[in-house]
């Protein structure tokens, strides 16, 4: 049924075209060109942060600065000229995130083609009684699941939807920017706790220039109500986009949280450099999931998004758990590794993952499972795709130190290659500093049979088709971590990613 | 022959209790069946008696031959004469069977102050036996229960206990996973070493192979306890009854 | 040298050796501090032993017995006097070694006299190149030896390499397979305790070449194997296995790229690690399929068993592939001994002591096995059964 669904779906897809790649004409404002301590003032002043705040930015661009660019992995680039970006855009109108009613119709517009309607979603949830069943549900599966949408454009949040209803709930769900403003006992508590200033040259250039990014807070054993989303879209040329985001769990609550990004086609490449933090303290757990689509650059690999991502979890106390779901189709560079740090003793880290790449696009995404906790355990399980003359690696660590007894981890990566021009690449390391850790680690390379493309096609299927169907069959075990609401969506990208991969 | 009085034993991991105060007695040459549901802790007890790690006694004593059973290792329990014959007979790459049985007989002769058997005495002695239980040389010839289906490893269980000789044999669910045709192969094979010196425990979940094995007595376990004791005819009883009220009392 | 290692400050160790180590930034040499692990300053070449004691080390070989055609080294260099030269085709000079990194450039700095064999049809008696190190000072001593196996022939190698003090040894060997041609090696790592042993070999496949590769790990205080197997013709088939027993302080590092540049060829790397006291094993594996290397078929395992809570081990299994059409896959575990099967034997009677020994032999037993030399297996066997009395904890 599901798959009947890809077939479909890919069928209509316009050819040769990343459908996300269309660009907002709408007035911003900018930082001045370029990075320096003058640039960094002018962010934090424009948010009217707290002294304290700017100071920690102050520290991490100073850091930086002795830092050079990480050159392990498996991608090649130009050299990235960070004096030519702009680091902070912001569209005109917006100073910070207002009412549903305020928002100019031209960003709800963009997110309405997007596929993210913000007024519809609210106003829909609004009409209806709680629990009460609207005629669509007998359709789609979930299709009219309430999910808040913390939308951020540029370097901006231009709208959080459902806080008032999170709120009643004790969550809070807003952007970085208001957290400052708001709660700003809690972010100075927990900003940087996982990813310290200068954990990471991006790392670094993020702690210095954020400028927005999701915050949230789910206090102690609450269920959070409704998913949570944030949409991050790159619109203004040569900016760069350096999101924050911060989640906290508190004793018992559990939250589910999923990202989603694009930006328009481009000549140019795009930076973003983002930093995700979360939290879980005692009990507590969060699924994070990831849908990410930056644009690709063309055949030629010409244009794209640089992905440099540093996102890392903490199981701060004992039987906490945290979950990295990701999808990653997009961007034309990817360095991201979602990881966990099991400091909690019984606590629990998972790392899925689908990474499709095609045309040049270069990927490098993995995981790290650290256990440093008694009875904790990890599971990662990685699907990597590479079509065209792509190159796609897998990267992960798994490390059990002297204390970390009875660790476990299973770790299954698998890879599939389509034609002969791409690359697939499997780099992990494993380190047991304890005779108790158990460490389980698979991996396989191929690619799809010519048995299963002859029966695929011989019920009809293209051969795009088939491939299409295929790969949905080998990532499944991922797909289905995702929250039902993004699964067919998620189904479709895929088949769009592969697109021009086969004949 | 067994003693065991009061036993209470939980679980490391989670502290849940699963023997609450379990009473048993079995003399020499007596059968006894213990029958009961599925989570009524069967396979505890032989563990426990087995000196399985993962559970903790808390109270309660379990003596063989008036020794102290709790106090042993698994090894020194085989030497006193405790057999178990495991549910599920574990896999062990690498080593070879007849090996593994040479070793194991010959520890168990050496702490018992025996004299160990030489390789042709050894030899002689297996291939007697193996025949009589339908184990192939060539199943011999494999790892510990590596490739082996489920009635050649329930075989080759029974296989052991016929060359060890032991005083008290707990047989877990030996029924389990065999055809009618393999469960009478090995129904004979436990009875041929019915002894008047020897006991066995048979634990099992169908009345089926107490058709094979004749019970002297059946209890019925249920909640860590046993809940009812009586002759062969209680089997017969609970196949037509079901175990519904054992539960629902033990409740 | 061009390494930026090579511009810093060399420490007293280098300056004696007469070459840089690398160090842990290097993504091979992460999990070994080369650097840090070698202080002593080891003179370089390790001049002329004593000949009476090199008789008695010889004859103390677990090999000694064995119908083997034995050529000696001693501090790197040919000693003909204990060695069975006759009929063997064997000359002065060597190939230059292919991968230019760090242990193969000192062994060019401790101006090892190269030595290449070469060997046509079928060789009479298996070959074992016993590699000996005295020195009554701490001295480093290089050795270079190449074997050329022409189309069609086989051999069967075993090199074993023992000594006495504290040295730093740094084989390297190179052997070049012949189109069809077959070759059994097997490598006894038995070097002194105190011992640094830091070796290279690089192994090329002509096409249907087979390679049965064997090394066991087990001397030294120090260990860094660096190998390289080549596929360099189609339908060349690899199968290269190791075991470690390692206590102590022992630190065992293996690289092993399995480059598959042609179509067609078979590898398979079974390594098994035990590790017991403080003792660290590390295991890098690097499968590279070329992108015209299609029907490649490479599979790697590497499984540690730790004996005791301190003991470590490090894994890297890697692939790197640009063929699509291949069957490529790895696997990695790392544990102390499975619980089940303890208690299985223990309850069969079996004491503890002994029912662990048969489980680490049943272990590394899996690698053993493959050794087609029965007595070599047999000498095998009976090593890991002394190590593991010696190891009963």
């Amino acid at each position: 049924m599901a798959d009947q669904d890809t077939i479909d779906l890919v069928k209509d897809i316009d050819v040769d075209k990343y459908k996300y790649g269309f660009t907002t004409d709408i007035e911003q404002e900018f930082a001045p060109r370029g990075l320096s301590e003058e640039v960094i003032r002018f962010i934090s002043a424009k948010k009217n942060e707290p002294q304290w705040m700017l100071d920690w930015r102050l520290e991490a661009y100073r850091v930086w600065q002795t830092m050079v660019e990480p050159t392990w992995a498996k991608v090649s680039y130009p050299k990235i000229d960070f004096q030519s970006l702009y680091y902070y855009a912001a569209p005109k109108a917006v100073t910070g995130p207002k009412s549903l009613d305020e928002v100019d119709p031209k960003l709800l517009e963009t997110y309405a083609k997007l596929g993210i309607p913000l007024k519809e979603q609210e106003i829909l949830a609004g009409v209806r009684q709680q629990g009460e069943k609207s005629t669509l549900d007998e359709e789609g599966a979930g299709a009219t699941t309430p999910v808040a949408v913390d939308a951020v454009f540029d370097s901006v949040s231009v709208v959080t939807t459902f806080k008032a209803e999170l709120a009643k709930a004790g969550v809070i769900f807003c952007s970085i920017s208001e957290a400052l403003r708001d709660h700003p006992e809690l972010v100075k508590k927990y900003l940087g706790s996982v990813v310290p200033q200068g954990d990471n040259f991006y790392a670094a250039l993020n702690a210095a220039v954020f400028s927005d990014g999701s915050f949230v807070y789910v206090p102690p054993g609450t269920r959070c109500p409704m998913e949570l989303s944030t949409y991050f879209r790159i619109n203004a040329k040569n900016t760069g986009q350096f999101e924050r985001t911060l989640i906290i769990a508190d004793k018992g609550a559990y939250v589910s949280y999923l990202e989603g990004c694009t930006a328009p086609t481009r000549e140019e490449t795009q930076l973003h450099a983002a930093v995700v933090e979360l939290i879980a303290l005692e009990g507590a757990e969060i699924k994070y999931s990831t849908v990410q689509n930056w644009y690709p650059g063309d055949k030629d690999g010409k244009g794209g998004v640089y992905n440099f991502v540093t996102k890392r979890g903490d199981c701060r106390e004992a039987h906490a758990k945290i979950s990295w779901t990701q999808v990653e189709t997009g961007s034309a560079i990817t360095w991201k590794y979602p990881s966990c740090i099991l400091r909690g003793d019984h606590s629990r880290g998972e790392f899925y993952s689908i990474a499709i790449s095609n045309g040049r696009q270069q990927v490098d995404s993995g995981t790290k499972m650290i256990h440093l906790g008694k009875h904790t355990s990890s599971r990662i399980i990685s699907k990597g795709i590479a079509a065209g003359r792509s190159d796609n690696t897998y990267r992960g660590l798994v490390s059990a130190h002297r204390k970390a007894l009875h660790a476990r981890n299973f770790t299954q990566c698998d890879s599939l290659l389509i034609g002969d021009k791409c690359g697939a690449h499997t780099v992990p390391y494993l380190e047991a500093k304890t005779s108790t850790a158990q460490f389980e680690h698979e991996a396989t390379t191929s690619k799809i049979s010519d048995d299963q493309m002859f029966y695929v096609m011989s019920r009809g299927l293209s051969e795009e088709e088939a491939v299409a169907l295929i790969v949905n069959g080998f990532v499944r075990d991922v797909l289905q971590q995702l929250p039902m609401e993004f699964m067919a969506e998620t189904q479709k990208l895929i088949g769009i990613s592969l697109e021009g991969s086969v004949g | 022959m067994l003693d065991i009085k009061n036993l209470h034993v939980k679980l490391e991991d989670e502290g849940r209790e699963i023997l609450k105060g379990l009473t048993l007695s079995v003399k020499p040459g007596e059968v006894h069946a213990i029958m009961g549901p599925n989570g009524s802790g069967k396979s505890t007890l032989s563990y426990v008696l087995a000196g399985r790690e993962g559970y903790e006694v808390t109270d309660g004593t379990a003596t063989l031959k008036g020794e102290d059973l709790l106090a042993l290792e698994p090894n020194e329990r085989a030497a006193k004469g405790l057999f178990l014959a495991f549910q599920y007979p574990i896999e062990i790459p690498g080593v070879a069977t007849m090996q593994f049985l040479k070793v194991a007989l010959n520890a168990q002769r050496k702490a018992r102050g025996e004299k160990e058997l030489s390789v042709p005495e050894f030899m002689r002695l297996v291939k007697d036996k193996a025949q009589q239980l339908n184990v192939t040389q060539e199943m011999l010839k494999r790892p510990v229960n590596v490739g082996f289906s489920g009635g050649e490893k329930k075989r080759a269980e029974i296989l052991q206990m016929a060359v060890l000789e032991p005083k008290l044999c707990i047989l877990d669910e030996t029924d389990s996973g065999l055809d009618i045709d393999a469960l009478r192969v090995v129904a004979e094979g436990v009875n041929a070493l019915r002894a008047p010196d020897r006991a066995m425990v048979v634990i099992t979940h169908y009345q089926r192979l107490l058709d094979y094995i004749v019970p002297d007595v059946v209890h019925v376990m249920a909640n860590g306890r046993i809940v009812r004791t009586g002759g062969k005819e209680l089997a017969r009883e609970l196949e037509a009854k079901g175990y519904a009220e054992y539960v629902e009392a033990a409740e | 040298m061009t390494s930026a290692a090579a511009t810093a400050v060399l420490t007293p160790a280098e300056m004696a050796i007469g070459t840089p180590l690398p160090t842990r930034r290097q993504e091979d040499w992460k999990w070994t501090d080369l650097r840090r692990r070698i202080e002593t300053p080891y003179a370089r070449g390790a001049g002329v032993a004593d000949p009476s004691r090199v008789a008695r080390l010889i004859a103390a070989d677990p090999l000694a017995k064995l119908p083997l055609r034995r050529v000696v080294f001693v501090n790197g260099v040919l000693d003909r006097s204990h060695s069975d030269l006759t009929g063997l085709a064997l000359k002065d000079g060597a190939p230059a070694l292919a991968e230019a990194e760090w242990l193969a450039a000192m062994n060019t700095t401790l101006e090892a006299q190269p030595v290449t064999f070469t060997v046509s049809g079928t060789a009479d008696r298996p070959l074992h190149l016993m590699f000996l190190t005295l020195a009554d000072a701490p001295a480093a001593a290089g050795a270079r030896v190449h074997i050329d196996v022409a189309e069609g022939a086989s051999l069967q190698f075993i090199e074993s390499h023992r000594g006495i003090g504290a040295y730093l040894a740094n084989p390297a060997l190179t052997i070049q397979l012949g189109k069809g041609a077959r070759m059994d090696r097997a490598k006894l790592e038995l070097e002194g305790a105190e011992a640094t042993h830091l070796a290279v070999a690089e192994l090329t496949l002509a096409a249907d070449a087979v390679l049965r590769d064997f090394t066991l790990t087990s001397g030294a205080a120090l260990n860094r194997q660096n190998g390289r197997i080549t596929f360099a013709g189609e339908g060349a088939d690899a199968r290269v296995t190791g075991a470690y027993l390692l206590g102590g302080a022992q630190h065992a590092d293996t690289r092993l790229v399995v480059d598959h540049q042609v179509p067609r060829c078979l590898s398979r790397e079974v390594f098994k690690c035990v590790m017991d006291g403080d003792a660290r094993g590390v295991f890098q594996g690097k499968v590279i399929v070329a992108p015209d290397a299609q029907k490649t078929d490479g599979k790697q395992s590497s499984h540690a068993l730790l004996l005791s809570e301190r003991a470590e081990f490090d894994a890297k299994p890697e692939l790197e592939i640009y063929a699509d059409d291949v069957v490529c896959g790895h696997g990695a575990t790392s544990g102390d001994l499975d619980h089940d099967h303890m208690f299985y034997l223990m309850s069969r009677g079996i004491p503890q002591a002994e029912a662990k020994a048969m489980l680490i032999a049943a272990f590394v037993g899996e690698v053993f096995d493959g050794v087609d030399h029965e007595g070599l297996r047999d000498v095998l066997t009976a090593f890991a059964q002394n190590w593991l009395t010696a190891h009963k904890s």
